[in-house]
């Protein structure tokens, strides 16, 4: 079976799970090829980006670091857009329009970021989220090799995140991989310190990083800070007032 | 005709003068009592002076800031909430034991931070009351290099006094990714187990007294 059909085959399997219901336990049916690949992309971690990042950040003064996430961010501005547009929220998408523009051209080509400054900041959203905020649910945690922690929807939207991407116009298709590469090393760079205190101080690394993704993912896509009234329940009620 | 309206005036000024007399008394009251975003914001401002100042070494700021946390975090609530149904399984030595190894796993894993303070600043950007009674109060914190990021503070009062039962990071809630990471080993082997794990890592993190 090819990538593709995989992934599709995964998206549609997806589609016929029931919603999950949002309790405290985190919803993990496949957990043991999730560990399995967990356990793959930490060894990866240690061995190869970790060390390179690390040598990286040696060379590289923060101030390039920081224009080349400008630099990456800006590419992903179209997409942005779009999703912002696509979740119902043209002023957000104007405002990434606007900021691309701004970026792209005052910002030489997105190596600065004077738009933030401008009052048209940063957004997250990609083509997961939009599928999210149309009420497609995300089925279970699934952890890639290579990609890390994922689920089958918003794997599948990860082609749509691909093709509204601005890179394939920048540069052609080989460009992709030497790019993906100098922003992956970047990234890591620059989550040094993050990565080593969060396996310090977490004690199941692996549950920790799921019920972290799951969250932040739950937050991004709602746009929203609060939790939902059953879930500060299950959360903050203490036992003994629960009936 | 007038002394009617005399009578409405003194009428309207002594309610003026009750409105008045009762919003400062009002206002007295929560000055005294000191509200979650008080609780916050003196907390932040405290922590952040104490961070920034040159005269401290790093252990030193730490002692101060573990007195600050155990004054305005409410460990036990936390550690209940964090082993939700299990607590009970805890006899009251054990309960004990654990919510001071989970403080000391706090305070010496997020304890490092204080060396790595870069001038970051917190701003109170809002607060409201939850359907339980907790309060939350949300924060943003401006770093010099890098996109701020949100926090929020959940309070709840304890003895009179509001105290910290959960922090959220852009979405992530600190007790919900404790539930989840005790949960296995918890179902697994027990809360008794997890304390003994929480220990073993604490005396192995724990940095050398100099």
């Amino acid at each position: 079976m090819s990538m593709r059909l995989f992934v599709i085959w995964l998206v549609l399997s997806a589609l016929a799970l029931p919603a999950i219901a949002q309790d405290g336990d985190d919803h993990d049916p496949w957990m043991p090829f999730n560990r399995a690949m967990f356990t793959f992309n930490d060894k990866l971690d240690i061995y190869v980006l970790e060390p390179v990042g690390r040598g990286w950040n040696y060379l590289m003064p923060k101030r390039v670091q920081t224009s080349l996430v400008n630099f990456f961010d800006n590419l992903h501005g179209p997409r942005v857009a779009l999703n912002n547009l696509l979740q119902g929220k043209p002023r957000d998408s104007a405002s990434d329009v606007g900021r691309f523009l701004v970026n792209s051209t005052v910002g030489v080509v997105g190596f600065f970021d004077p738009a933030s400054g401008w009052g048209m900041p940063s957004h997250d959203e990609d083509f997961g989220q939009t599928l999210g905020v149309w009420g497609v649910p995300s089925g279970p945690y699934l952890v890639w090799p290579f990609l890390g922690p994922s689920n089958p929807r918003d794997s599948g939207a990860l082609v749509v995140d691909y093709i509204t991407s601005v890179y394939w116009l920048y540069a052609p298709y080989t460009a992709t991989i030497p790019m993906t590469t100098v922003s992956t090393v970047n990234a890591r760079a620059q989550a040094l310190e993050t990565v080593r205190q969060l396996k310090e101080a977490s004690v199941d690394y692996y549950a920790a990083i799921r019920n972290g993704y799951l969250q932040r993912r739950r937050a991004l896509v709602e746009d929203r800070r609060n939790f939902s009234e059953e879930q500060s329940e299950e959360l903050y009620k203490l036992e003994d007032d629960k009936e | 005709m007038i002394t009617a309206m005399r009578a409405t005036r003194c009428g309207l000024n002594v309610f003026l003068i009750a409105c008045v007399a009762w919003t400062a008394m009002a206002a007295k009251h929560v000055l005294a009592e000191e509200g979650p975003r008080d609780v916050v914001g003196k907390t932040a401002d405290t922590v952040v002076g104490i961070l920034a100042d040159k005269a401290l070494n790093a252990d030193q700021k730490r002692g101060k800031i573990e007195d600050i946390a155990r004054q305005y975090f409410d460990f036990t609530t936390l550690s209940r909430l964090v082993l939700a149904r299990h607590w009970k399984e805890l006899n009251d030595e054990q309960q004990n034991q654990f919510v001071n190894e989970f403080r000391r796993h706090l305070s010496l894993t997020y304890g490092k931070n204080v060396e790595k303070y870069d001038n970051e600043k917190a701003v109170i950007t809002g607060d409201r009351e939850e359907k339980d009674g907790d309060w939350t109060v949300n924060t943003k914190i401006l770093r010099p290099s890098g996109e701020p990021f949100l926090v929020d503070y959940r309070l709840r009062k304890r003895d009179g006094r509001w105290m910290v039962i959960d922090v959220v990071i852009e979405g992530v809630s600190l007790v919900a990714n404790f539930r989840s990471q005790f949960q296995e080993i918890v179902s697994r082997d027990g809360p008794v187990k997890l304390i003994q794990i929480l220990r073993d890592k604490n005396d192995k993190g724990e940095p050398l007294k100099s």
